[in-house]
């Protein structure tokens, strides 16, 4: 058996930032977002600035999102996506 | 600081209704759209003659701080003669071989002038003195205790005392804002104030000569060159022109010409320094003498039990020299720092570029300006952006071991790069415990 070091555990801990939150999207006849909802405060989208698939790690857990950089009224700058596995939609800081 | 201090200032009924309060960012600041411009033309010479009245008739200079074979200031008398600032003595004794020459005495014009703001603040509270021998005072409110705009300058000479020796060449100039107030200030003789009224205002600037705006010569070069010479040329351009072709400064410049704005005095707040001091039986003009004993100096101020709570804004050092002279140097840290390296580091720069002129007899070093450093996040966050460019982390430990020791873990943390090119947005960084 193997003693104990007696050497403190590491107190270096990885968080994890800009985890995605979920949002609703309302989306146009195009499948383009119209307006975001976050807790339930509704905005709406004023400009699309981009619109990209990532489709990734296909060998362990797939990711499959499509993402959307969009400024919504008032200025506010975010990226969504959307989940394409689950269908559900996230935000996240730029 | 100012929090306190203002808390002081209004206290009185007296001085309540003199002036009105504004809170920009939160903070209380005296003001008043109203301003007497009390200027005394060449302070440090007065002050010279104040002491030595007999020097009020010969051809005066005093030498300058930095450089000793140098002129700072001439009088009218050696002005004669066709000496000037700047020139070297050598010149000088050429041209006027009676001249006589004053070792600077900052700490005594800074004395001085401290008396003379102390005297203003008893006509009112609102005081702004922007250099030795100028200061601008808020005459919002002082027609309810003086009456008349000549009656409230009759108030400021009879405070001032003008007939004593050396402040007989008091000037004062009345108008709304300080740029007319000083304008009116330089056109006025000594014990006749000028006094501009707000409808006057734009008449009283116009014939004024360019060279009363406080800008920079090649600017003044340029106005000169396109013809302008007076502030009425000025004020007949459109605003656009003068913002096309000089900036933002040009929109100030054709605002101050043209009348069109009123800067408001801005009340001074005169902080209570923190001071240790150091004698030397045996006066002393080693360098490397002074640098220890600066930081000797400041070690023991930061203990003062005022200070706890306080980080330094503004530090000044001051010298009692052989033969009467002084020296003085002062440094604004743009960090304001509780660090003994970081608050002594200029002042001991000031002495290897611009040592005293003789040995030191006493030494003195005083905080002069605060800021509040009580709340601990912002501490850290303050001290951490000047220690980490210090190459310093001992007054980062001592905030994190402090709040370690108030609730068991520090809660601060670094952001770290993971994958910073990640298509993933929450890949790209991650937060560390952060451990000094």
């Amino acid at each position: 058996m193997v003693t104990h070091s007696r050497a403190p555990l590491r107190a270096h801990r990885l968080r994890p930032l800009n985890l995605p939150r979920p949002v609703d999207i309302a989306l146009d006849v195009h499948g383009q977002p119209t307006a975001v909802t976050e807790d339930g405060d509704a905005r709406a989208v004023v400009a699309v600035n981009e619109i990209w698939r990532v489709n990734d790690e296909w060998w362990r857990e797939p990711i499959a999102r499509r993402y959307a950089d969009l400024v919504l009224e008032g200025g506010a700058h975010v990226i969504v996506y959307e989940d394409l596995t689950t269908g559900q939609w996230f935000a996240q800081k730029p | 600081m100012t929090g306190i201090r203002h808390d002081h200032w209004v206290s009185g009924d007296r001085n309540r209704h003199l002036a009105r309060y504004r809170r920009p960012h939160g903070d209380a600041t005296l003001s008043s759209d109203v301003a007497a411009c009390v200027w005394i033309p060449l302070f440090a010479l007065r002050c010279e003659e104040r002491r030595r009245p007999e020097l009020a008739t010969k051809p005066t200079a005093i030498l300058s701080a930095d450089n000793t074979r140098r002129l700072w200031l001439v009088s009218s008398r050696a002005r004669r003669f066709g000496v000037r600032p700047a020139m070297t003595v050598n010149q000088a004794v050429g041209l006027c071989p009676m001249l006589t020459l004053c070792e600077p005495d900052p700490v005594y014009y800074d004395e001085q002038f401290a008396s003379l703001v102390s005297t203003l603040t008893s006509i009112s509270p609102v005081v702004e003195p922007t250099e030795l021998g100028r200061v601008f005072v808020g005459v919002d409110g002082l027609e309810h205790l003086y009456g008349s705009p000549e009656r409230q300058t009759d108030a400021i000479v009879n405070a001032i005392g003008a007939k004593r020796p050396g402040y007989e060449t008091l000037r004062i100039g009345w108008a709304s804002g300080k740029f007319i107030a000083w304008v009116a200030a330089t056109r006025a003789k000594p014990g006749c104030p000028v006094i501009v009224p707000d409808h006057e205002r734009r008449a009283y600037l116009s014939p004024q000569p360019v060279a009363t705006l406080q800008i920079d010569s090649d600017t003044h070069r340029l106005l000169h060159q396109l013809g302008l010479t007076q502030l009425g040329d000025i004020a007949r351009l459109p605003e656009a022109a003068l913002v096309s072709q000089f900036g933002k400064e040009g929109r100030r410049i054709w605002q101050l010409a043209s009348g069109a704005t009123s800067d408001p005095v801005t009340g001074y707040v005169a902080p209570s320094p923190i001071v240790a001091t150091l004698d030397f039986p045996n006066p002393i003009a080693d360098r490397t003498m002074l640098s220890h004993s600066i930081d000797r100096l400041v070690e023991r101020a930061l203990r003062h039990p005022r200070r706890t709570g306080w980080r330094i804004q503004q530090v000044r050092a001051s010298a009692d020299l052989e033969q009467g002279a002084s020296w003085m140097a002062s440094a604004t840290l743009q960090d304001p720092s509780a660090d003994a390296g970081h608050i002594a580091a200029p002042l001991k720069v000031r002495i290897d570029q611009t040592p005293p002129t003789g040995a030191v007899e006493k030494l003195t070093i005083a905080f002069t300006e605060f800021v509040r450093g009580g709340d601990l996040l912002q501490l850290f966050a303050r001290d951490a952006a000047s220690a980490a460019r210090a190459g310093r982390q001992r007054a980062l430990r001592a905030v994190v071991n402090e709040i370690k020791v108030r609730f068991n873990r520090s809660g601060l943390y670094h952001i770290v790069e993971v994958h910073p090119w990640s298509r993933i947005p929450e890949r790209r960084y991650a937060l560390i415990d952060y451990d000094p």
